[in-house]
């Protein structure tokens, strides 16, 4: 079964220069295929303003295509945005879910009310992932206090409490540190090995890409250019040039 | 049936407690806000003196200057609580922070309502303990009955769920307009004079006054506070019935700006 469906998918974009000026159409992404199965880990790459964030928004039913077909985990991502929300999570590395001012235990405990999850079941998922992403040390201590890896670290297990088939990662690790970015990555691999979740993760980090995935699409100007497995993209280009001279050259 | 109502008054809840908890965390700001409060307090105190004084007669609008002062601090208690949930919403829109908030199974203009009503009952809260301590200070007791207290109170619960309901739509038109500044200060201004906050609307021209019966912001402070003052069963009654009334037509509007807006977002990039 498929994770992620989408066919011919399209978003438009009309944009305004100025109250006199004319608006113009900007094609952000430009009738896309995917078809991911449940299970896989998939990097979803491109150049800023290559539509992956975009595409990701139609995914989870944040934006309405402009034409095309999606279907995530067997739901309309727009129309149904309510059922899909419950089996999804989502982790935006620039966006944060947890209440700053409050210790990430007290955004644990909304989360746990916001999803409905049962008391007991509920508390074995949390304690599971605090033991899991090491968040002991400063679980009580109001997150503005955090350092960037220590908050991303408690922003994915705080996705992961609802127990989502799909993990939705944007860019997870940007501005965090060498140290926390390995930790985060093997954290991530580690739940994806375990749990077997579809991962969708968009980065510009090739160690992000070869530590948690094992395909890769590559998407440049609203348009897929890219789909194989990264041990298919290296067999094709060479050990030699290692990832990131492989993926700098498929940008072109 | 009944175990969606009890989730959703649980999440319900939940945003309330979590948000008031969260502006608990600079209990000096909160504090530095109740003490501008009383500074406002004390400059209406002497501004009113001045007009009984002027008017020669002991009560105006059917209040006596200590009724006054006590009216107006629950009203300016009201007024310095409200947080400024249209530009938060206009901030979520702007920023892009929508997009995490829209991914939660519970409707993002619930969950901004209600984690304004937690915010707002907290710092009201701090606002009352100071403008009642100072009012007892400046113009003595007044006469408190535990059902005006009940009264008012729940009637300023619901006039915050309506004010809320207003900022709500305010905020959501950021989708369209992107910036909702300026709507944003004629509804605080309208909600100003034609609520009631400085003056009662008692003391309006009478054309004034037949206006706002038809309109929800008396129902936002003015008829809430005129509980206290004058606690009657068949008042309070027409005063939720009007609340309700009004927060009726603004859930409506809420819910067909909200669905046609959301249709409409357009943040495109990361």
């Amino acid at each position: 079964m498929f994770a992620v469906q989408a066919e011919k998918l399209r978003k438009d974009f009309l944009v305004s220069s100025g109250l006199f000026q004319k608006s113009r159409l900007v094609r952000a992404v430009c009738d896309i295929d995917l078809h991911i199965k449940e299970g896989e880990a998939v990097a979803f790459i491109g150049p800023n303003g290559a539509g992956k964030s975009t595409t990701i928004k139609m995914l989870t039913g944040i934006l309405k295509p402009s034409s095309g077909k999606a279907r995530v985990l067997g739901l309309d991502p727009f129309r149904e945005r309510a059922k899909l929300v419950r089996q999804i999570g989502a982790v935006f590395g620039q966006r944060s879910q947890l209440w700053l001012h409050l210790p990430a235990r007290a955004s644990f405990d909304l989360l746990g009310e916001i999803y409905d999850l049962n008391k007991a079941d509920f508390k074995k998922q949390r304690d599971m992932l605090v033991d899991c992403f090491d968040l002991h040390a400063f679980f009580d201590t109001p997150v503005r206090k955090l350092s960037l890896g220590e908050r991303m670290r408690a922003e994915i297990a705080a996705s992961l409490l609802h127990k989502p088939r799909l993990l939705l990662l944007d860019e997870p690790t940007i501005g965090v540190d060498v140290v926390a970015r390995m930790r985060l990555r093997e954290l991530i691999s580690k739940w994806h090995k375990e749990e077997g979740m579809t991962i969708f993760l968009t980065s510009h980090d090739t160690g992000d890409i070869e530590s948690v995935a094992s395909r890769l699409i590559m998407i440049n100007h609203g348009r897929i250019t890219v789909d194989d497995t990264i041990d298919g993209l290296r067999a094709a280009h060479g050990q030699a040039d290692g990832l990131e001279s492989t993926i700098c050259k498929l940008f072109g | 049936m009944d175990s969606n109502l009890g989730c959703l008054r649980r999440q319900t809840l939940a945003v309330a407690w979590v948000a008031a908890r969260a502006n608990l965390a600079y209990p000096l700001e909160v504090l530095g806000r109740a003490g501008f409060l009383a500074v406002i307090l004390y400059i209406f105190l002497r501004l009113w003196q001045t007009t009984y004084e002027q008017s020669g007669s002991d009560k105006l609008a059917g209040l006596s200057l200590p009724d006054m002062i006590w009216y107006l601090s629950i009203t300016e208690a009201m007024w310095m609580s409200a947080p400024r949930l249209s530009q938060q919403i206009d901030q979520d829109v702007r920023s892009g922070n929508l997009s995490v908030l829209l991914l939660r199974p519970m409707a993002y203009p619930l969950y901004c309502l209600m984690s304004n009503l937690g915010e707002r009952s907290t710092r009201f809260l701090f606002n009352l303990l100071i403008s009642f301590s100072l009012a007892l200070l400046l113009v003595g007791p007044v006469k408190l009955c535990a059902e005006g207290a009940i009264m008012t109170g729940t009637a300023i619960l619901a006039a915050f769920i309506l004010d809320g309901l207003a900022h709500i739509l305010i905020g959501l038109t950021a989708i369209y307009f992107q910036d909702t500044s300026g709507l944003t200060l004629i509804y605080t201004r309208l909600t100003m004079i034609l609520g009631g906050m400085l003056i009662p609307i008692e003391l309006f021209p009478d054309w004034l006054r037949s206006l706002v019966k038809f309109l929800p912001f008396p129902y936002m402070m003015y008829e809430p506070v005129k509980l206290f003052a004058r606690p009657d069963w068949q008042e309070y009654l027409k005063v939720l019935g009007g609340q309700s009334l009004s927060a009726i037509v603004l859930t409506t509007l809420v819910a067909l700006v909200y669905r046609h807006a959301l249709s409409k977002i357009s943040t495109n990039g990361g």
